[in-house]
C-alpha cells in the first residue's frame, strides 16, 4: 500500500485506524471472513463473496450510523492487519459493542487486538459521547477474553450454552466498561 | 496495493484433498458448463437449459434474510483447480432440516472418492456450525455413482417414491436418503477415539 494513500482517521503507537468499507478491499475483508480458523472465532457460519460486502458498501444509507468500521493498520509493515468497529449502536442509551478481527495470523497474540480497541473505545467515549462499551465472546475464544481484560473491562453477563460450536453447546460472554472507569484506564493504554 | 481481480482463495472448510470455498463470480462459467453437460445433468435434474445471465443473478447477494441455500465451490488443492460444488438447498430453519447436494463438473475427478469428502464436510458443517437436526438428499435410480457415495457417507435410504421422476425417455424411482446430527455426532466421537 503507497503512504499516500493511507487515510489516518486515529493515530497509534503500532497501528492507525483507517475508515473501513473501503470498495478496493472487499477481497481481503472476505478473505479474513471466510478463513476458517478466523471465522471460527469471529463466528462467521455463513460464506461471504466479496460481492456482498461490495453491495453493503455501495447501498445507500441515511442518519447516524448505527455501526462503524475501521481498517486496522501495521504502520511499520504498512500493512492493513484487520478490522475493528462498532455495531449496534445505540445512540439513545450512549452503549456500543465492539468487533474485532486480527485477520493476518502473523499478527494475533502481539497486543496489537488490543491497542485497536483501546484506540477504537477511546474514540466511542471521546468523540461519539457514549456511556458504555461492551464486547461479546464464547467461552473458547480465550484471545478476545484477555483483551477485553486487559482494556479493563469487566465481565457483566454470561448466557449459558448460548451458541452451538463445533457441535456442542457453549457459553458467551459479555465485558463492558463505562466512561468514568475508561478515564483511569486510558492513562495507562494509550 | 491489492487488485480487484487478485482474489484471494476462501478457505471456508479445509479438508484433505479439498476445501470449500464461496462461490465466485468468476467461477460462473464454469458452473454454467456444468449444469449445461449432457453427463452432469441427467442426475443432477437440470433438464432445462441454463444461461450465464441466469446463473449469474443466482450468484448475486441476496437480502439479509434467513439463507434457505447455501453453496460453496470444491477447489482442489494439489491441482489448485475449482472442480465442483456441494450445498445445502431448501432449509427449513423451524424443522431444521435441509437437501443436500454435490457435484463434481470435471470428469477427470470421478471415481475418486472426492464427492464422498465434500459430502462429509458438508454434512459435519450442517449439523455442528448449522445445528440442523437432519440432512436429507434424493438419488435416482440408476445413478450407482451416487447411491455408492450415499452409502460411504453414511446416509441411511428412508423411503422410495416410485417412478417419481422423467429421465432419458422412462419414469425411475427416486430414492430418498437422510442422516441424522445425532448418529453423525456419535459416528465422529466414535472415529476420533
Amino acid at each position: 500500500m503507497e503512504h499516500e494513500e493511507v487515510r489516518t482517521f486515529i493515530s497509534g503507537k503500532n497501528v492507525d485506524l483507517l475508515p473501513g468499507d473501503n470498495l478496493e478491499h472487499v477481497n481481503l475483508y472476505a478473505k479474513w471472513d471466510n478463513d476458517q480458523e478466523t471465522r471460527h472465532y469471529a463466528r462467521n457460519i455463513f460464506p461471504t463473496p466479496p460481492e456482498d460486502y461490495k453491495k453493503g458498501i455501495e447501498e445507500e444509507k441515511k442518519g447516524t450510523p448505527q455501526e462503524m468500521n475501521f481498517e486496522i493498520y501495521h504502520k511499520g509493515d504498512k500493512k492493513i492487519i484487520g478490522y475493528v468497529g462498532f455495531n449496534h449502536i445505540n445512540w439513545s442509551d450512549r452503549n456500543a459493542n465492539i468487533g474485532m478481527v486480527i485477520g493476518e495470523p502473523e499478527y494475533r497474540s502481539k497486543d496489537l487486538g488490543t491497542e485497536a480497541a483501546a484506540l477504537i473505545i477511546d474514540y466511542g467515549f471521546n468523540e461519539l459521547n457514549m456511556f458504555k462499551i461492551g464486547c461479546g465472546m464464547y467461552v473458547l475464544n480465550t484471545a478476545s477474553m484477555k483483551v477485553a481484560e486487559k482494556l479493563g473491562m469487566q465481565r457483566e453477563i454470561v448466557y449459558k450454552e448460548q451458541a452451538w460450536v463445533d457441535g456442542k453447546y457453549v457459553d458467551e460472554y459479555e465485558y463492558r466498561i463505562f466512561l468514568d472507569e475508561w478515564k483511569e484506564k486510558r492513562k495507562e493504554l494509550l | 496495493m491489492e487488485k480487484k481481480e487478485d482474489i484471494p482463495i476462501m478457505n471456508f472448510i479445509k479438508g484433505d484433498r479439498i476445501n470449500l470455498t464461496p462461490l465466485l463470480q468468476k467461477d460462473i462459467n464454469l458452473v454454467v458448463r456444468w449444469m449445461n453437460d449432457p453427463d452432469i445433468r441427467t442426475y443432477t435434474r437440470n433438464p432445462l437449459p441454463r444461461t450465464i445471465e441466469e446463473v449469474t443473478k443466482w450468484f448475486e447477494p441476496k437480502k439479509d434474510e434467513m439463507k434457505t441455500d447455501v453453496d460453496f465451490l470444491i477447489y482442489h488443492k494439489n491441482d489448485e483447480k475449482t472442480i465442483g460444488m456441494v450445498g445445502l438447498t431448501d432449509i427449513q430453519w423451524l424443522d431444521r432440516n435441509a437437501n443436500i447436494f454435490t457435484v463434481i463438473g470435471e470428469p477427470e475427478y470421478w471415481g475418486k472418492g472426492i464427492g464422498v469428502e465434500a459430502g462429509k464436510m458438508m454434512i459435519t458443517y450442517a449439523f455442528e456450525e448449522l445445528n440442523l437436526h437432519k440432512v436429507h438428499t434424493s438419488i435416482y435410480s440408476p445413478n450407482e455413482r451416487s447411491l455408492k457415495a450415499a452409502a460411504k457417507i453414511g446416509l441411511i435410504q428412508e423411503a422410495i417414491l416410485r417412478e417419481e421422476i422423467y429421465i432419458d425417455g422412462t419414469h425411475v424411482d427416486n430414492h430418498k436418503f437422510a442422516v441424522f446430527k445425532k448418529d453423525w455426532l456419535n459416528l465422529k466421537k466414535d472415529e476420533e477415539m
